[in-house]
C-alpha cells in the first residue's frame, strides 16, 4: 500500500492516498480546519489564510487546502499556534466587516459568524477607525452584491471562471480597497450564476429571491431531489411554516457536486400553490360532490375492474412508487401510459462532466420507462377517446388535451392542482406534489435518489402510490402498501429494472441501477 | 369511663377582655393622628416626583414599547431575534424592504395576552427597538385590542423597563 501516506491529524492517526491536502485528509480524521476560499468544488487559491495549520517541523504554518500530506506528518489544527493565527486572521476580517448581523440574510449560516463565535477576538482592537464602505451592487437577475460584507475569498471569482467559465467577475482594486467587480457590460446571467450566493461564505452575493424572506433559524431542511430536468440535482427544501420559501443545492460528487441551476433553483412557487384538490369528488347525477376515501377508491376500483383498455397519461414529475402503482392498476387490460415531458433548451455548467440543465424538463423518465411507461404522449393522447379508462397522474392538460379527455368513455383525474379542464372526470382524487411526499426518481443515468416530505399535504391528499395501492387491493385483492419504504421494495421485488433495492441501500445520493437504459432512447 | 376533667381557676386579670381592648382601641386612636400612607388610586396617581414612595419599580416588566428613531421611524429591523427567543411565541413579524433598501417590519405584532413578561425580547434585542414598559393599566373593552401592533407600540409612552439595576449589573 505504497500510495498511502499515515499522518496523525490533532491525535487521529488517519492514511489517506498521496496527494491529498491536508484539510481532506483533515475532514477524513473528523477534524474541520476553518476555511473560507477552500471549496471542494473550486480551485484552491489560498488567499484567505484561514485554514493555516500547524505541521511539526515545518518552519512556518502551512494552507491546509493546497499543502498535501507526506508521510509521518503530524499536524496541529487546533493547538496554540494555529488558533492564534486564525484569531489574528479573524480580527483583520472584522476590520472593515460591518456589524449588519440582524439585517443579514447570512446571519445564521454565515462562516464569519460561527467562526468569530468560536475563535474569534472577544473584543476589537480597531474601534477608533471608520469601517471602508462602498454600496451595494447589482450583480443580475438574483445576484446582489453587499461589497461591506465581502471577505474576499474570490471563490465566485473562480466559481464564473472555472466552474462556469463565464468569467465575468475579478477582484477590482487592492489592499483594503479591493471588492468584487464585474465586467461592466455583463451580469451574472449565466444559467448556473446563482451558485455564487451558495459560495459565499458570508452574506455578500445574496439572492434577491430570498431577500428578507426568512431567517436561517427559522428554516426547516429537507434532503430532495430537483424537479425540474432528467438530470436528478441532490436540493434542500429549506420551508418555513410549512411553506418553501426557497431550494439549495445538496452535495452529491456523482450527480450535481455542489451545485444546481438557477432554473430549478427558482422554480419552487407551484409547490405551495393553495389552488389545491383537497377532497376526493365524485360525480353524481352530473355534479362532481365531494366525498371520504373510501367512497372514492371503491368508485376507482370498480372503473378499473370493468376496463379492458386503460390510458394513463402521467406527470414526468410523479415519483416512481406512483408511477408504477398506477400501472399495476392497469395490468390486467391493454395499457397505453406515457409521460408529459416538457421540453425546454439544455444549459450545461461547463467546469463539470455530466451536469447540465436537460432538455428534458422531467425528473422522473427513466423511472417512467422502467414502470412501463412505453408509449409517446401523443400516442397515448390518440388512444384516449376509444379506450374505456383515462387515468390522469397529476399531468399538466392544456386545452386541446381537455377536449380529448372530455371525449374518453371515463376518466379518473389523480391530481394537484384544482383546474377546470380537468371537471370532466368521473373521479377526481387529490394527491400529493413531491414537496409533500417521500419517494424516488431514476435520473437520465439510472441513478435512483430519494426525496423527502417537506411539508404538510393539504387535506384529504395522499401520495398517488397509496391510492393506487388501496384501490387495487379492493379490486384484485393485492396487499396494500402503507408507506413509501414498502411502496418502493413491493415495486423493486417486481420490477427487474430496480434491481431488488430498497430504501435503506439507496441512503442520501442514490444508487444506479439500470444503467443500460442510458441514451439508448435518445 | 368517665373523663375526669381538671377546671383550672384563673384570676380574673388574666381572663377578662377588657384590658385588651382597650389596649387596641388605644392604637386605633393614635393612629387617627399620624400621617396618611395610602394612596387614592386611580383619583390620586404616582408622578415621577414621588418615584420611590408610590410609583412603580424601575425594573418592573409591563406591556411592551417600540422605541423609534430621530424621524419618528420604529428601530426594529426585524432581524427575528424576538420572536425567536419568545418562550410564549407571541410575537409575529413579517420582514420587508422599504424604498431606501432597509430591512424593516412589514408586520410586527405582540399579543400580550399570550405574553409571560420574561422581557427576553428587550434583552435579545441588538438594536434596543423593543422594551419591556413600566406600564400596568392596559384595561380594553375588547379582547382582540390585546393584540398590539407596530403603530401602537410605538406610540406608547410610558417609560421601559431597565431589566436590571445599572448600578448593581449582577443583583447581589
Amino acid at each position: 500500500m505504497s500510495d498511502l501516506v499515515n499522518v496523525t491529524i490533532d491525535g487521529v492517526a488517519v492514511a489517506v492516498p498521496k496527494g491529498t491536502t491536508i484539510i481532506e485528509a483533515a475532514k477524513q480524521a473528523g477534524v474541520l480546519v476553518p476555511h473560507y476560499c477552500y471549496h471542494p468544488s473550486l480551485p484552491s487559491p489560498a488567499v484567505c489564510r484561514m485554514c493555516l495549520v500547524d505541521v511539526e517541523k515545518a518552519p512556518k504554518l502551512l494552507p491546509a487546502c493546497v499543502t498535501t500530506v507526506a508521510e509521518g506528518n503530524v499536524i496541529n489544527v487546533n493547538n496554540e499556534k494555529s488558533k492564534k493565527a486564525r484569531e489574528s486572521v479573524l480580527e483583520f476580517l472584522l476590520i472593515n466587516h460591518p456589524l449588519d448581523c440582524p439585517i443579514c440574510d447570512q446571519a445564521g449560516e454565515c462562516e464569519l459568524q460561527d467562526y468569530v463565535f468560536q475563535e474569534g477576538r472577544a473584543n476589537t482592537r480597531y474601534g477608533d477607525y471608520a469601517k471602508r464602505f462602498n454600496p451595494v451592487e447589482d450583480f443580475g437577475p438574483d445576484v446582489l452584491y453587499v461589497a461591506n460584507r465581502c471577505i474576499l475569498c474570490t471563490r465566485c471569482v473562480r466559481f464564473m471562471e472555472s466552474v462556469a467559465d463565464e468569467p465575468v467577475l475579478n477582484v477590482s482594486e487592492r489592499g483594503d480597497r479591493a471588492f468584487i467587480g464585474i465586467d461592466p457590460d455583463h451580469l451574472l446571467t449565466h444559467p448556473w450564476s446563482g451558485n455564487v450566493v451558495d459560495l459565499c461564505p458570508v452574506g455578500s452575493l445574496i439572492s434577491k429571491d430570498f431577500l428578507h424572506k426568512a431567517r436561517a433559524w427559522d428554516l426547516d431542511k429537507t434532503a430532495s431531489i430537483c424537479p425540474g430536468c432528467t438530470q436528478g440535482c441532490n436540493t434542500m427544501i429549506d420551508t418555513r411554516d410549512d411553506i418553501v420559501v426557497r431550494l439549495r443545492p445538496r452535495a452529491n460528487l456523482e450527480v450535481n457536486r455542489h451545485f444546481i441551476c438557477d432554473t430549478g433553483r427558482a422554480d419552487y412557487r407551484w409547490m405551495n400553490r393553495g389552488d389545491r384538490i383537497e377532497a376526493p369528488l365524485v360525480r353524481e347525477g352530473g355534479k362532481l360532490i365531494p366525498t371520504d376515501w373510501d367512497h372514492a377508491l371503491a368508485r376507482l376500483a370498480e372503473l378499473t375492474r370493468g376496463a379492458r383498455s386503460i390510458v394513463i397519461l402521467a406527470s414526468g414529475r410523479a415519483s416512481t412508487e406512483s408511477l408504477g402503482f398506477v400501472r399495476r392498476l392497469a395490468d390486467h387490460g391493454t395499457v397505453t401510459a406515457a409521460v408529459k415531458v416538457p421540453l425546454g433548451t439544455e444549459a450545461p455548467l461547463a467546469g463539470v462532466p455530466n451536469l447540465a440543465l436537460r432538455k428534458e424538463r422531467a425528473p422522473n423518465l427513466d423511472g417512467a420507462r422502467l414502470a412501463g411507461y412505453a408509449a409517446t404522449w401523443a400516442g397515448a393522447l390518440a388512444a384516449a377517446p376509444g379506450a374505456d379508462l383515462v387515468l390522469v397522474l397529476d399531468a399538466d392538460i392544456d386545452d386541446a388535451e381537455a377536449a380529448t379527455l372530455a371525449r374518453a368513455r371515463s376518466a379518473v383525474v389523480i391530481g394537484t392542482v384544482d383546474d377546470d379542464r380537468i371537471h370532466c372526470a368521473n373521479l377526481l382524487l387529490p394527491t400529493t406534489n413531491m414537496a409533500e411526499e417521500n419517494g424516488t426518481y431514476v435520473n437520465r443515468d439510472g441513478r435512483v435518489q430519494r426525496y423527502y416530505q417537506a411539508k404538510a399535504a393539504p387535506g384529504m391528499a395522499r401520495p398517488a402510490w397509496w391510492i393506487a395501492a388501496e384501490a387495487g387491493h379492493l379490486a384484485t385483492g393485492a396487499s396494500a402498501p402503507k408507506t413509501a419504504a414498502a411502496a418502493f421494495a413491493t415495486l423493486s421485488s417486481s420490477m427487474p429494472g430496480l434491481g431488488g433495492l430498497t430504501y435503506a441501500d439507496l441512503g442520501h445520493t442514490g444508487r444506479v441501477v439500470s444503467p443500460a437504459t442510458t441514451g439508448a432512447a435518445r | 369511663m368517665a373523663i375526669g376533667v381538671k377546671v383550672m381557676k384563673r384570676p380574673d386579670r388574666e381572663t377578662s377582655y377588657v384590658r385588651a381592648a382597650l389596649k387596641g382601641m388605644a392604637l386605633t386612636f393614635k393612629h387617627m393622628f399620624q400621617p396618611k400612607v395610602t394612596m387614592q388610586y386611580p383619583e390620586e396617581r404616582s408622578t415621577a416626583d414621588d418615584r420611590g414612595s408610590y410609583s412603580v419599580a424601575p425594573r418592573w416588566r409591563g406591556t411592551h414599547r417600540m422605541l423609534a428613531d430621530e424621524q419618528g421611524r420604529s428601530k426594529c429591523v426585524a432581524c427575528g431575534l424576538c420572536p425567536q427567543i419568545c418562550p410564549a411565541n407571541c410575537i409575529k413579524l413579517v420582514p420587508g424592504e422599504d424604498e431606501e433598501g432597509n430591512r424593516y417590519p412589514l408586520i410586527y405584532e405582540i399579543d400580550e395576552f399570550r405574553c409571560v413578561f420574561c422581557g427576553y425580547c428587550q434583552e435579545v434585542c441588538p438594536e434596543e427597538a423593543i422594551h419591556v414598559g413600566v406600564h400596568f393599566e392596559n384595561a380594553e373593552y375588547s379582547r382582540d385590542r390585546f393584540v398590539y401592533d407596530l403603530e401602537r407600540l410605538t406610540s406608547q409612552t410610558h417609560s421601559v423597563s431597565t431589566l436590571w439595576d445599572p448600578a448593581d449589573p449582577r443583583g447581589q
